[in-house]
């Protein structure tokens, strides 16, 4: 499903901050970027829709080079970023709506899969509320079902479950486990060691904008000899998750043109 | 292409829609210029006495500026819509989908029309019901809003380039001021031939002056002024030249 050779991204003034990163994931399978903050997990996942143009690489998805068939992969995939931008003047219903109707859905079926999403989400009697009044955790669910709503292949998620309380991450994963289930890619990133160990099929681990270990949980436990995923964790990347500095937008061109 | 139209047909709702969400957010850009027109045609009402001065009242001489004023007071609010959409993220969402790019930035110029066509209705009402007469009639009366449309769109693309190149709500926000000076130093308030010297030439060369001129033709002279064609082309100019200024930033935000 998703094909990476050699993707490098580095930055005007010369911060490398994906170094060379080769990687494949299957179909069906739910893949997870784990890292500490500023590994450049969100620069591969933003480079992955061409959110971030890379310095240099090739990225097939679904058969597909990103750099001649951009739209036909934008059709394929939905994206959950890390920063749930909503338009805060709409409903959710509205944008539901408003979103089906980009990518050409026919009228009957965006209606089902509103009350589809809805459900799933467990947001039908908000859906017709503006989005400026919901939660953290309402605003992240209703940007899943707003990332599914043309039945997407491929989701990307990039921190889904950042700043959530632990029923409402609870609650995404358990959305995330029935979709995958039913037979959609994941990719993931994330630096919560128990999110990667409960969801992932296979994981990377990347450190300093590089790949430093890959494989399912049990392989990566048989090969550094570890008892838990943290252990494989500091043993590849030498650093503890909670010890790193927020950097979570390394990726962000609008951040860094702000900075 | 295929989608192209599609696209921005529903990213125009989308918009349209936040025209009027919250709607006391119109209520100061309708209010001011209701407000201006009002006092100023009551205090300088004298002024139409002033020797040189066209053989009008000050009231019917300053009905297309209030039109005007309307449209200013209004055609940043898309500058600062789009940079809120690239703040919070909102923006890098459409921007992954299979939707003809460049019906993002039309879309927003079709909401200043629209925007600016609602605007300036209320306001025409407001000039209809207190007698000042439009010498060109209804069509002359569509003409002007073609005028305003179009200069709407060219004056909202300041604020749309300072949304793409700074992604700053304050500096976009704050960029409404600079409309004073290109809505005062014009004939706005009193003929070219009143205006001293220095004053005179700096409205001269200010594009804006043509197309206060060309409304007023319509509203005060009838057809055979060339103001009117002069005032259409400026309109026409303006608007092509920003929105070229405004589709590179686009496509430069884009890289």
């Amino acid at each position: 499903m998703i094909e990476v050779r050699d993707l490098r991204k580095t930055y005007p003034g010369g911060a490398e901050a994906v170094r060379g990163v080769s990687f494949d994931v299957a179909e069906g399978e739910f893949f997870g970027f784990l890292g500490p903050n500023g590994a450049g997990k969100s620069t591969t996942i933003n480079m992955l829709v061409n959110l971030v143009k890379r310095t240099s690489g090739s990225i097939s998805i679904d058969g597909l080079s990103l750099d001649e068939h951009q739209n036909e992969i934008y059709g394929r995939v939905g994206f959950a970023m890390q920063e749930v931008g909503l338009d805060e003047t709409a409903t959710a219903r509205e944008m539901l709506e408003l979103h089906g109707r980009l990518y050409h859905m026919p009228p009957a079926k965006i209606q089902s899969q509103i009350a589809k999403l809805l459900k799933l989400v467990e947001l039908e009697k908000v859906a017709d509320k503006y989005t400026s009044t919901y939660s953290g955790g309402m605003r992240r669910r209703f940007d899943l079902a707003l990332s599914l709503i043309h039945e997407p292949k491929l989701l990307f998620l990039d921190e889904p479950t950042q700043g959530l309380d632990p029923h409402a991450r609870q609650l995404i994963w358990g959305h995330l486990k029935e979709l995958n289930a039913a037979g959609m890619t994941i990719f993931l990133t994330t630096h919560f060691m128990e999110e990667a160990e409960l969801l992932c099929d296979r994981l990377a681990i990347m450190d300093k904008g590089q790949i430093v270990a890959e494989g399912t949980v049990p392989a990566l436990l048989e090969r550094y000899q570890a008892k838990t995923l943290e252990e494989v964790f500091l043993s590849t990347t030498g650093s503890h998750l909670a010890d790193e500095a927020v950097n979570n937008n390394a990726s962000d061109p609008y951040a860094r043109a702000r900075a | 292409m295929s989608t192209f139209f599609s696209d921005w047909y529903y990213l125009s709702i989308r918009n349209i829609k936040q025209i009027w969400r919250p709607w006391l957010a119109l209520v100061p850009s309708i209010f001011m210029p209701i407000f201006f027109f009002l006092v100023n045609s009551a205090s300088l009402s004298a002024f139409s006495k002033v020797p040189g001065f066209p053989d009008v009242s000050y009231q019917d001489f300053i009905a297309p500026v209030a039109m005007f004023t309307a449209i200013f007071f209004s055609a940043g609010n898309a500058g600062i819509e789009l940079v809120q959409d690239i703040a919070n993220g909102y923006f890098k969402k459409l921007i992954i989908m299979p939707i003809n790019r460049l019906a993002i930035l039309m879309a927003k110029l079709t909401e200043v029309a629209v925007q600016a066509t609602l605007q300036g209705f209320i306001v025409l009402v407001l000039l209809l019901a207190t007698g000042v007469h439009f010498r060109t009639g209804f069509l002359g009366i569509l003409l002007i809003f073609g005028m305003l449309v179009l200069f709407a769109m060219a004056w909202s693309c300041i604020s749309l380039i300072a949304a793409l190149r700074t992604q700053n709500a304050r500096l976009v926000q704050s960029m409404f001021i600079i409309a004073f000076p290109f809505l005062y130093i014009t004939t706005s308030q009193a003929p070219l031939a009143l205006l001293p010297p220095t004053f005179r030439v700096l409205a001269q060369y200010n594009p804006i002056t043509y197309i206060i001129e060309g409304v007023r033709a319509l509203v005060l002279d009838g057809w055979s002024s060339p103001a009117i064609w002069q005032g259409l082309l400026t309109a026409v100019i303006l608007f092509v030249v920003m929105a070229s200024f405004t589709l590179a930033s686009f496509r430069k935000a884009l890289k």
